[in-house]
């Protein structure tokens, strides 16, 4: 048997202890690679960076830990930017299975603990904002598309108290926010299609500014919205995370400090990736010359 | 580490070590936390939605309204049709059950429909339109060719899909471009797809090296 026919043969577990390999070996040994920053991600910051203090955006935690490795540092990531840019942070979730979980955890990794009954504390990482005041979680809301459109014209009814169970009108930050009117942009952090609906829906009918950050699969049909200008800025996969990761730890060392004390960031996991990514292509490559080798044999009748 | 976070860490060492066996082949310790997390997860998503949506938007507004605060009567009506749709359960009265149905269907048909066409079939039909109207302001030659590449493989797909004519001739040819457009998209989906399985991946390896074996830095889970 020559190598062609052993490369056509070879057990698919082979390739599985490969890409383990390759998973673990950068994870151990950080390689640190390079980071190009797209036009999609650039949008999303340069959009945090043109507002001014005070103004209030909205995160939407559209996933839940099935995609965590890509939407977590995302969510970490623009959490942590629009604090150190003293903007406003109102967080909410509308994906079902964990959506509720995953907004609680990441804003609680970003700002600290958050213990009831009521979350009315001074943030542990950034001491000057107060929960209710600079950020709030107004915790998940099923129904999806229903929630999404009754909150142009009543946030309140939607979401009656906040996570904690305390009714909004208690804190500043939750009577300021009666609907959309009143946040610059809503951002998505979404797995399937919650995300299309933020703008296909929200902002198709009431005009609000959406981004998404969407996972690598359905990223294709996003950049459908990105390009007709339905969202203002897109972060595709874990490539997007570690784009608006760098841009945010660039110009502010102090957030890459926190980013860096996180076991997963997506800086960490863009390493991985790529080795893995480039093993996944250069077996794509030997299988289909493997292929073609092969195919002309037997034309050849050989 | 608390007890409560070091037992958090372990269980979910054991399951993902137990869903990664099948890659070697399939075993009864995958099928045990396949079953696991089905329902793990159907018990959570009723617990957060009765927890989270029921109560707060329905039993406190109708039942138990802060002081000073007129009851939602309002809210009897979706709590009806509510439980009308477990009629379904009682044959006699099973046909009940359609009112509710009928509703649900109705508001979600209205809703998309407007959605679909004003938030996805115009806007993104009028951006392919109008590119060359933005062509004034391209400033280098790649947004001349994605510019391109966006028109006739718009055009060319649609021709494919047009099945009224023949595919002959020019026809034929532009389908077949429209089928090479297919393959490329068909390439790219599948090579996001891949990297969207790889973070997933990823995710548990980072998980079971640094927070489980506590190998390498560690830091806030």
């Amino acid at each position: 048997m020559d190598m062609m026919e052993r490369l056509m043969n070879l057990d698919r577990r082979w390739l599985y202890l490969l890409v383990g390999l390759a998973a673990v070996i950068p994870i151990l040994a950080p390689l640190n690679l390079p980071v190009n920053v797209s036009r999609p991600v650039q949008d999303l910051f340069d959009r945090v960076e043109s507002l001014e203090p005070g103004e209030i955006i909205m995160v939407s935690f559209d996933y839940g830990p099935s995609t965590g490795p890509e939407n977590d540092p995302m969510g970490d990531a623009i959490i942590l930017h629009a604090l150190a840019r003293d903007l406003r942070v109102v967080v909410i979730a509308l994906y079902p299975l964990g959506g509720v979980t995953e907004a609680r955890e990441e804003l609680e990794r970003c700002v600290g603990d958050l213990d009831p009954p009521n979350g009315q504390i001074a943030s542990e990482r950034f001491p000057d904002k107060v929960y209710g005041r600079d950020f709030i979680y107004f915790g998940y809301k099923d129904g999806g598309l229903a929630a999404m459109r009754l909150m142009s014209d009543n946030m309140h009814e939607v979401f009656p108290a906040d996570f904690y169970g305390t009714p909004l009108d208690e804190y500043e930050l939750g009577r300021e926010v009666q609907g959309y009117d009143n946040v610059a942009f809503v951002m998505s952090l979404a797995t399937g299609i919650i995300g299309e609906w933020w703008a296909n829906l929200v902002n198709a009918q009431f005009g609000t500014p959406v981004a998404v950050g969407c996972t690598a699969v359905s990223a294709p049909k996003y950049f459908a919205y990105y390009r007709a200008g339905q969202m203002f800025a897109l972060l595709a996969g874990l490539k997007g995370a570690a784009e608006y990761e760098f841009l945010v730890s660039q110009k502010y060392p102090q957030l890459a400090q926190i980013t860096d004390s996180f076991i997963y960031n997506a800086g960490k996991g863009w390493d991985v990736q790529s080795v893995v990514y480039s093993i996944i292509t250069l077996f794509i490559i030997i299988g289909n010359v493997a292929f073609i080798v092969e195919r002309r044999r037997q034309k050849r009748g050989m | 580490m608390d007890f409560g976070t070091v037992a958090a860490t372990w269980l979910g060492a054991f399951f993902t070590l137990c869903i990664l066996s099948f890659l070697y082949k399939d075993n009864p310790f995958f099928r045990f936390a396949e079953s696991v997390f089905a329902g793990v997860s159907m018990g959570y998503y009723i617990g957060n939605t009765f927890g989270q949506t029921f109560v707060p938007n329905l039993v406190h507004p109708l039942f138990t309204p802060p002081a000073g605060t007129p009851r939602e009567w309002i809210l009897v009506i979706p709590l009806l049709l509510g439980f009308l749709l477990y009629t379904r359960y009682i044959k006699k009265v099973a046909w009940v059950s359609r009112f509710s149905l009928a509703i649900y269907v109705g508001y979600y048909t209205g809703v998309n429909m407007m959605q679909k066409l004003q938030g996805e079939v115009l806007p993104q039909s009028a951006d392919t339109i109008l590119s060359f109207w933005r062509a004034g302001t391209f400033t280098n030659v790649g947004e001349w060719i994605s510019l391109l590449v966006v028109v006739v493989g718009v055009l060319s797909v649609l021709v494919y899909f047009f099945f009224s004519a023949e595919h002959k001739g020019a026809i034929g040819g532009v389908s077949r471009l429209g089928i090479w457009f297919l393959m490329v998209s068909f390439g790219a989906a599948f090579g996001y797809t891949i990297m969207g399985r790889i973070s997933i991946l990823i995710g548990r390896v980072i998980f079971l090296i640094n927070q489980w074996l506590g190998i390498g830095n560690g830091g806030v889970a």
